[in-house]
């Protein structure tokens, strides 16, 4: 049960990577739709099985088929009854989550192209060392960093606050890798160098051309910053303490650490609690995922001009 | 708490391992927190009394549902102190923020709550307040004493007593009544009645096992008598898993049922595990005291079905229980305000009217003997285990528990490599004998690498 919160992301990443990289075939290969339906159930069993078991009471949780609904129908009730468990602690988690996704995630992609397409375009001393520690970084997992953050943090007394979350978010080597190669092949110089002649500044030619010429990088590292972000758990985990400032994975985490061990008083039974969370939880990251792939996909197009 | 080490999903694997490291980069030094003044003649006690009539603002950890009641009451009694009640995150979770905290100096809370299996590390490394130095070795009448040997580590009294676990048996009645089974007294009788549940229908278990579970197979040799492990001194350690008497009828008792497939290595509290506890394919849940709530909460429609008894022996006329879970309240030496977090935790735990809000409130098994004594308490017939006087079974379990179980100074760790030791026997119903070995050499070599001087047998 608690690998579900992990299992949507894998699902979602793995459909995005799908419709990217499928060939566009003409003719109908047998072999390839049994595969592709075989890996269809693999990602979609899980929320399936999510969907079913939130709506289920939680006397026929343990009690019914778990790949099938229950007797009554009793999401809205669960839903009703997650919203408002412990003073509506739920909503409030993610609210959070949505700050620290939307602010983290919009500003980790900003900084990666920022960061990318200087890399890329502009010619200094140090470039190649410095793209050389960028590398470096991708192979430091966030998890390894947590207990150093805490303890930087921890001395400017930022421990405990939403800050001790999104500065680290802010931060994503990989984005910025990414951006650097997308950026030098996306945006020609050629383009640079008349604007520069038509006497642009540098800001305005980031600002009005190559940003756009960027657009899908910036979409295809905003996604999976969100996506990091969103399921982000052993950093929120050290720097917060306060429940009130939880994402929901650890909000998440904690009533099912309850539930898992008879902690949850005399008359809670949070399972049912858990399995709705989690199911609202996913949604807005689909959300995400349908609305964004879309400028994603259009704009590789948008990135072509004629050398 | 009422957790048992290991029972936990997927993410908190994680967490185990890096509380490790955390526990590595600490390497069992002093922790920077604040020394306490030496006991400066009979003030120390008196200071904590004072402490109570003087305002004081206290942080308190825990993740006990519905203990804010409790901390309300001592908020009417005492409105100078302010307890503010934060839910860190449970068990290993908590652990890891709380030695994060400690080390970087801030940020750790005045009072927290530490379950007994944890409780030696944070002890031995200086983490939290030796309580004794402070008075509060004056209680320990107060407390049964398998409680009270849990909290009084190396000298020093480290937490007080909050909640217990002696293991009892609950079983399924209608099950047990359908194949006109008796209830086993001793383990013999037990490895009958499996092969009884089995003959019935092959799908069906006495009862499971989990692989991941070190708490569960600790509380077991325990039961049987065994004490594998063995802190003296500051850094002397040692661990018989491979010779104690009692980890030897632990694996005969468990070899046997596991080798016959009469018991299911199942992970516990996972969505296939309730359902097999609520479908009757186990009959039997050995566990602590805490597990009612359990029960009741997840599997409602069992309603009726459950009885308690106490634990099978290995020989009857000398009956031996252990505990399972339990945890105390201590205080971190970070503290400003240490003798009104002394104050606070000792009314918390071993007040009357504490105790009893902690037990109907909270749904914690008391720690008390005033509350595991009061017949009120032992008589209050509970309606879903079709009313069955389950305190009269679960206080006497209490009573029951072998005193001397020490957990290693390094518990946590050891609970974490569990699942890749000897779990991997229970889930291959194999060796248990070679696996338990190979956790002790696995003890062995961290505890060494930490600085501790490692006996092994």
């Amino acid at each position: 049960m608690t690998a579900v919160a992990g299992a949507p992301a894998a699902t979602t990443a793995q459909r995005g990577t799908h419709r990217s990289t499928k060939p566009r075939r003409r003719g109908k290969s047998p072999v390839l739709t049994l595969i592709m339906l075989v890996m269809f159930g693999y990602a979609v069993l899980p929320l399936f099985w999510l969907l079913a078991n939130s709506s289920k009471t939680s006397a026929d949780l343990f009690s019914t088929f778990g790949l099938w609904f229950g007797g009554d129908f009793h999401l809205f009730a669960n839903i009703a009854d997650t919203l408002s468990y412990n003073n509506g602690i739920f909503l409030r988690w993610f609210g959070n989550t949505v700050l620290y996704s939307v602010v983290g995630a919009g500003g980790a992609a900003l900084l990666a192209t920022i960061g990318g397409y200087a890399l890329a375009k502009y010619d200094f001393p140090g470039r190649k060392l410095l793209f050389a520690v960028v590398l470096g970084a991708i192979s430091i997992p966030g998890t390894a960093l947590a207990v150093p953050t805490y303890l930087l943090f921890s001395q400017i007394g930022l421990v405990d606050t939403p800050w001790a979350v999104l500065i680290p978010s802010l931060c994503s080597p990989f984005g910025l890798y990414l951006m650097r190669v997308y950026a030098a092949d996306a945006v020609p110089d050629s383009i640079l160098e008349s604007a520069r002649i038509d006497g642009a500044g540098e800001f305005r030619i980031f600002r009005t051309i190559a940003l756009r010429l960027l657009a899908p990088g910036f979409v295809t590292v905003l996604l999976f910053s969100l996506v990091a972000t969103w399921n982000n758990y052993f950093l929120p985990l050290i720097v917060l303490n306060t429940p009130d400032w939880f994402p929901l994975t650890v909000g998440l985490n904690q009533w099912n650490a309850q539930a898992n061990s008879g902690t949850s008083g005399a008359v809670d039974a949070t399972y049912s609690l858990i399995l709705t969370g989690s199911l609202l939880s996913i949604v807005p990251l689909i959300i995400a995922f349908l609305v964004l792939q879309r400028f994603w996909q259009s704009g590789l197009a948008t990135g072509s001009v004629k050398q | 708490m009422r957790t048992l080490p290991s029972r936990r999903g997927v993410m908190t694997a994680g967490v185990a391992t890096a509380l490790s490291l955390a526990l590595a980069a600490c390497g069992g030094g002093s922790g920077g927190g604040a020394t306490t003044a030496p006991a400066a003649a009979p003030s120390a006690s008196a200071a904590v009394q004072d402490a109570l009539s003087k305002p004081a603002e206290l942080t308190f950890w825990t993740w006990v549902t519905g203990i804010e009641k409790t901390v309300a009451r001592f908020q009417a009694k005492y409105p100078n102190i302010k307890v503010n009640v934060v839910n860190a995150g449970q068990s290993a979770d908590q652990y890891t923020k709380l030695q994060t905290a400690i080390k970087a100096g801030s940020g750790a809370p005045d009072v927290a709550q530490i379950e007994y299996f944890a409780l030696p590390q944070f002890a031995l490394s200086k983490q939290v307040v030796n309580l004794a130095e402070h008075g509060s070795d004056a209680l320990k009448d107060k407390f049964a004493p398998a409680a009270w040997g849990q909290v009084a580590i190396n000298g020093g009294v480290y937490g007080i007593p909050q909640d217990t676990g002696p293991m009892a048996m609950f079983y399924r009645k209608d099950i047990f009544e359908k194949l006109k089974i008796e209830p086993p007294k001793t383990w013999a009788e037990f490895i009958e009645a499996a092969k009884k549940i089995k003959a019935d229908n092959a799908d069906n278990f006495i009862t499971s096992i989990d692989p991941g579970d070190a708490g569960g197979v600790d509380s077991l040799i325990w039961q049987a008598g065994g004490a594998p492990f063995r802190t003296s001194g500051e850094n002397q350690v040692s661990v018989t898993l491979a010779t104690d008497p009692g980890v030897k009828q632990f694996v005969s008792t468990w070899g046997t049922l596991l080798g016959e497939k009469l018991v299911d290595p199942q992970p516990g509290w996972t969505d296939e595990w309730w359902k097999g506890m609520g479908s009757g394919k186990y009959a039997v849940w050995m566990t602590g005291a805490w597990a009612p709530n359990g029960i009741i909460n997840s599997i409602p429609q069992t309603k009726g079905k459950w009885a308690v008894a106490p634990m099978p022996q290995y020989d009857a006329a000398k009956p031996m229980n252990a505990e399972n879970g339990g945890s105390s309240v201590a205080v971190i030496p970070q503290s400003k305000n240490i003798p009104a977090a002394v104050a606070f935790a000792q009314w918390l735990n071993s007040d009357p009217e504490a105790v009893k809000s902690l037990n109907e409130e909270a749904g914690l098994f008391p720690a008390t003997k005033t509350l595991l004594d009061d017949q009120a308490f032992r008589d209050a017939p509970q309606e879903f285990f079709g009313g069955q006087k389950i305190n009269q079974v679960l206080g006497d379990a209490s009573a029951a528990v072998k005193a001397d179980w020490q957990y290693l100074p390094f518990q946590v760790y050891a609970n974490s490599i569990f699942k890749d030791t000897v779990g991997q026997a229970i889930d291959g119903g194999g060796d248990l004998a070679g696996a338990l070995k190979t956790w002790q050499d696995r003890i062995s070599a961290f505890g060494t690498e930490q600085g501790f001087t490692l006996s092994s047998g």
